[in-house]
């Protein structure tokens, strides 16, 4: 059903045109009934209603609370408990009751969205009994222990519903549970045995709760959110020794190569495919929708970006012989293996999956550089932290090839950029560039007479660029840029 | 459209199944401080003062036991074993103990004798005396955890234990406050009530408050 507003207009309309004989009145009648032009008062008058309902329901929830609140400490724990688990049902129940009304009746969109509003409500309201169940029977849980049930809960309820915004919540929870354990782990309380282990393997866990559920929800937030979690949970583990890791991978060669290598590896080579293949071998053909690559692809962009643009610091690579000390203790079974093997197992078959895509190709199709150039920056990353050790020069070098990627990778953006017409490729590629240049510059204690003139070059030169592009795309036009956003098939890699 | 067909027979357990097991997550927290309140056994621990004003923090009393001290626990046998252990494996569990507490001669004095730790082990000990309990612990950082150091106090007692708690800590009474608690056979364990006892020995007053 269009909007009221554009029922009210087509009303009006409407009777111009019968009036003016443009119409008749049968066709004026058959309108009518297609936009059901007799709903339009009652419709208003359901949304005063509803307006003095929701004020209404609001004033006596207020009074609810008060008395709870006055109240809440004279009486016995029974019945504080039955009014926490009566809310938590009451809420729900009313919440998806009210949501699933959408499939009787189409035109009732605000029952949806009060629905969808209350098992949101219904969400928190899950977080609140379970705070006050643990303090009305003094359970001292550490706080992450809260968020991460919490977040498993909603993620239940998200599933089964294919609900995105409940989705959205459980993930912002669990990354909320995990970081609390990581930044408190020198001090981490007296907590289950279950939850630390959830800890331990927080990377795998959260692919293999989100991914799936990006897919069964249709929705890009989820995967983008979802591939977050899991990147920053995985570097987490890998970089500190929270959860019981002991010192074991932390701080070695090996470690670092991994934790620059492996996650842009895993998220250029993300195809969404590989799944499907896996699970049913049907032959694909071309036109198999990809809704999850081109996201993947941008991450993988941008966590290269992060990345270089930190390690492109002399400082980074001149502490790093003493910085860390190269404990390895590699006799203990560790969850830390358990997470690398799995993840790098994974990345090794999508570039496997890659390959014979690219072999099996059309020959008219042309040929992709950017996954080339994307596994040779991936590999030089890789065995960058061997070579710093090499010898006295070789932080300086390591800085050197660094720099380098940075710069092709800002170029090759900004290239990218102005071939396909995207503004935003080609602005993240502007700032790499000026940002590695301002830093270098700073870094680097040159004569105040020569920074000026290089800032006066690198602005003039930016100031230029983009206004030459925003011409070009502009005299462009083969491709509208509101319709810029690229087709899932073809992202970044022509 | 298929997917409004598809979902217009949106069965009801999808709905019912995560709900019931959102309550089952609400309900195991009171269901394993039952278990351990119904199985468990009492056991009197001692508190040590602690600054004041770390003590009170908004709704929730913090208390330090004895047992909660390194130096207690240092001076237990089998700690030269736990600690040679938790150095060669660093990632089990990172430093759970478990601590045998042995319960007092008197069994009637008012407020109760505390219980004296006499052994510490990594692992949870098999047989026990009659009057012995096992209570599981955490060593991280040189802080040591039972899970007991905080408690929720009414709102309308606040201000009297708050007061009486300071001056019995002010006054160092022989034993200002002890603290009862149940131990469950897996060592968990939760706290039952607590005595303050204020003034000298020869005109002491006793409160007690449960939980």
């Amino acid at each position: 059903m269009p909007s009221d507003k554009f029922r009210y207009q087509l009303r009006q309309e409407a009777e111009h045109w019968r009036r003016d004989g443009l119409i008749d009145a049968i066709q004026y009648q058959q309108l009518a009934e297609r936009y059901q032009f007799n709903t339009l008062e009652t419709a208003a008058r359901n949304r005063f209603t509803l307006v003095l309902i929701g004020l209404g329901s609001i004033l006596v929830g207020l009074a609810a609370i008060t008395f709870v609140a006055a109240n809440w400490q004279e009486w016995p724990r029974s019945v504080r408990m039955t009014l926490l688990l009566s809310l938590f049902v009451g809420v729900n129940t009313t919440g998806f009751y009210l949501w699933r009304q959408r499939y009787d009746s189409g035109a009732e969109r605000w029952q949806q969205r009060l629905g969808q509003g209350l098992l949101l409500l219904g969400a928190l309201v899950l977080g609140a009994n379970l705070a006050l169940m643990a303090q009305m029977f003094q359970v001292n849980g550490p706080s992450y222990e809260l968020y991460l049930v919490w977040g498993l809960g909603v993620i239940a309820m998200a599933y089964s519903l294919r609900l995105t915004s409940l989705g959205v919540v459980a993930i912002l929870l669990l990354g909320l549970g995990y970081w609390q354990a990581f930044f408190n782990w020198r001090t981490l309380e007296l907590g289950s045995i279950w939850l630390s282990w959830l800890l331990q393997y927080m990377p795998l866990c959260i692919g293999l709760l989100t991914v799936p559920l990006a897919y069964w929800c249709r929705s890009r937030v989820i995967f983008v959110l979802g591939a977050i979690a899991l990147i920053s949970a995985f570097e987490g583990n890998l970089s500190s020794g929270a959860f019981g890791y002991g010192r074991m991978l932390i701080g070695t060669n090996w470690a670092l190569a991994i934790a620059f290598a492996l996650p842009p590896a895993l998220l250029w080579a993300y195809d969404d495919t590989f799944w499907a293949e896996r699970g049913q071998h049907r032959p694909l053909s071309l036109e198999v929708r990809r809704p999850f690559q081109f996201l993947a692809r941008s991450l993988a962009l941008l966590f290269l970006s992060v990345l270089l643009y930190w390690l492109s610091f002399h400082w980074f690579w001149d502490g790093q012989a003493t910085y860390y000390p190269t404990t390895t203790n590699p006799a203990t079974f560790n969850a830390l293996w358990v997470n690398v093997t799995v993840l790098l197992g994974v990345a090794l078959l999508e570039w496997l999956y890659l390959a014979r895509q690219a072999r099996s190709r059309s020959p008219h199709r042309p040929v992709e550089l950017s996954t080339p150039v994307m596994a040779s920056f991936i590999a030089i990353l890789a065995v960058l932290p061997f070579l710093s050790l090499g010898g006295e020069f070789m932080p300086a070098i390591a800085t050197l090839i660094v720099n380098i990627l940075l710069f092709l990778l800002g170029g090759g953006l900004i290239r990218e950029g102005i071939a396909s017409g995207q503004r935003r490729i080609f602005w993240l590629g502007m700032t790499l560039l000026s940002l590695q240049i301002l830093s270098r510059l700073f870094e680097y204690s040159t004569g105040l007479v020569f920074k000026s003139l290089v800032l006066f070059l690198c602005g003039i030169g930016i100031i230029a660029i983009g206004l030459w592009f925003e011409r070009y795309v502009r005299t462009l036009s083969v491709q509208p840029l509101l319709s810029a956003t690229p087709t899932p098939t073809e992202g970044e890699n022509s | 459209m298929t997917t409004l067909s598809a979902s217009r027979t949106l069965p009801i357990w999808r709905f019912w199944l995560p709900l019931v097991c959102q309550a089952a997550l609400i309900l195991a927290i009171p269901s394993q401080a039952l278990y351990t309140q119904i199985t468990g056994r009492t056991v009197i621990l001692k508190t040590v003062p602690v600054d004041p004003y770390d003590l009170l923090r908004g709704y929730s009393v913090t208390l330090n036991y004895d047992i909660s001290q390194m130096s207690t626990l240092q001076r237990l046998p089998g700690w030269a074993e736990f600690e040679k252990q938790a150095r060669m494996n660093p990632d089990v569990a990172s430093g759970s103990f478990y601590l045998v507490l042995q319960a007092p001669k008197t069994a009637d004095a008012k407020p109760p004798q505390h219980w004296q730790a006499i052994r510490i082990s990594r692992d949870r000990p098999a047989n026990l005396a009659e009057n012995q309990v096992s209570l599981r612990g955490q060593i991280s950082n040189n802080t040591v955890q039972y899970g007991l150091e905080r408690y929720y106090i009414p709102e309308d007692q606040r201000d009297e234990i708050n007061q009486n708690i300071n001056a019995a800590q002010a006054n160092r009474a022989s034993q200002p406050i002890v603290v009862a608690v149940k131990v469950d056979a897996q060592g968990h364990a939760v706290p039952l009530s607590f005595w303050v006892t204020l003034g000298k020995a020869s005109a002491k007053q006793t409160y007690h408050y449960q939980f």
